[in-house]
């Protein structure tokens, strides 16, 4: 019993090492989301480039799709742009949802749309465009709704506009194979 | 010198009017929103709460809550519209489900524990005095050896 009792600290240090070991290789970004397996929030957002156009959860549904969470301003967006275009060439089906940053009034800044316009052309044209189209969210509200915390993140949408898997961060060759291949092409059937 | 002081107070002046000032209807929904923008997290720079970031997201929830606690919701109902879309993650008062339930737990094990250890070695402690005929007898050589140590010193003060 005495021997026992001597060998408790021990093995509770044994415990606490491993826990605070495994710690170090845990992503504190990685998350269950709180809006999968949930169809898409209801919106009624207009269309980057043509804004007389509006776009709602029914009229994005019929195929699968990636819905890509972005911005110009967002360097990690930017450097995704060339695999997701590759992405596109080989069939996969991609809307952007434009992320704006909030405009400060109180600084003078204002919204200017052709502007917005001009520099997303210019930057598909320079880096590859990846979108089928772009939903323009400039209060953030589709944005909000769907739990995104940053740019860029990267929704998987079924068929029925359900909403399948939620990736933070951007996407490259690897996570494409280790996360969304799969599952991309299991909706397609 | 003077005047470098007054400029410096002028711009702490422009720099305040720039917050947006937020109006209640009462004293209550001021304090409730104080209360959850302190008690909301950002999912984004994660050890901050709402209050304290700048961030888009951080800056969009401080909107929403406002929004809501000015249509008069409660608090449980404004962190559930949080939580349906951020998760528990965003509240940093983590709900009791059975992810959590070691967290309660496990102090309340620990203590236990330490009652069951401390009993079990006064019992052991007990045990072996109990089963030790001649304590009592133990103690005789000590008390000789403290009358020769008493009769030492006697001798040596005698000499000195």
């Amino acid at each position: 019993m005495r021997k026992l009792a001597f060998f408790i600290p021990f093995v509770l240090f044994i415990a606490l090492s491993v826990f605070l070991f495994s710690g170090l290789f845990s992503n504190p970004m990685e998350r269950e989301s709180s809006v999968l397996d949930q169809p898409l929030p209801a919106f009624a957002l207009p269309d980057l480039h043509q804004p007389e156009k509006i776009w709602t959860p029914d009229s994005i549904k019929g195929k699968p799709l990636l819905l890509n969470v972005w911005g110009t301003w967002c360097v990690t967006c930017n450097a995704e742009l060339a695999y997701l275009t590759e992405l596109r060439e080989q069939g996969v089906m991609i809307v952007g949802l434009y992320y704006q940053q909030p405009v400060d009034a109180a600084f003078g800044e204002v919204f200017n749309l052709s502007a917005l316009q001009q520099e997303v052309t210019l930057k598909l044209e320079q880096q590859g465009n990846p979108y089928q189209w772009n939903i323009l969210d400039k209060d953030r509200t589709l944005i909000f709704d769907l739990g995104v915390t940053g740019a860029p993140e990267t929704f998987l949408i079924d068929a029925q506009g359900i909403i399948r898997y939620h990736h933070i961060g951007d996407i490259n060759p690897q996570v494409w194979q280790q996360k969304l291949a799969a599952a991309y092409q299991s909706l397609q059937e | 010198m003077k005047y470098f002081f007054f400029s410096l107070l002028l711009f702490t002046a422009a720099a305040q009017a720039t917050q947006a000032l937020t109006e209640f209807k009462s004293p209550e929904q001021r304090a409730l929103f104080k209360e959850l923008t302190h008690e909301l997290r950002c999912p984004k720079c994660q050890n901050q709460n709402i209050a304290d970031s700048n961030a888009v997201v951080a800056v969009d929830m401080r909107a929403k809550t406002l929004e809501l606690v000015q249509q008069g919701q409660n608090k449980e109902q404004v962190l559930d519209y949080m939580k349906s879309r951020y998760g528990d993650f965003v509240h940093y008062q983590p709900p009791l489900n059975k992810f959590t339930l070691i967290l309660w737990l496990l102090p309340a094990l620990m203590v236990c524990g330490l009652i069951v250890l401390l009993l079990l070695r006064r019992r052991a402690d007990r045990g072996a005095a109990a089963t030790d005929p001649d304590d009592k007898t133990q103690s005789q050589p000590e008390q000789q050896l403290e009358q020769q140590l008493d009769q030492l010193i006697e001798q040596y003060r005698r000499k000195s």
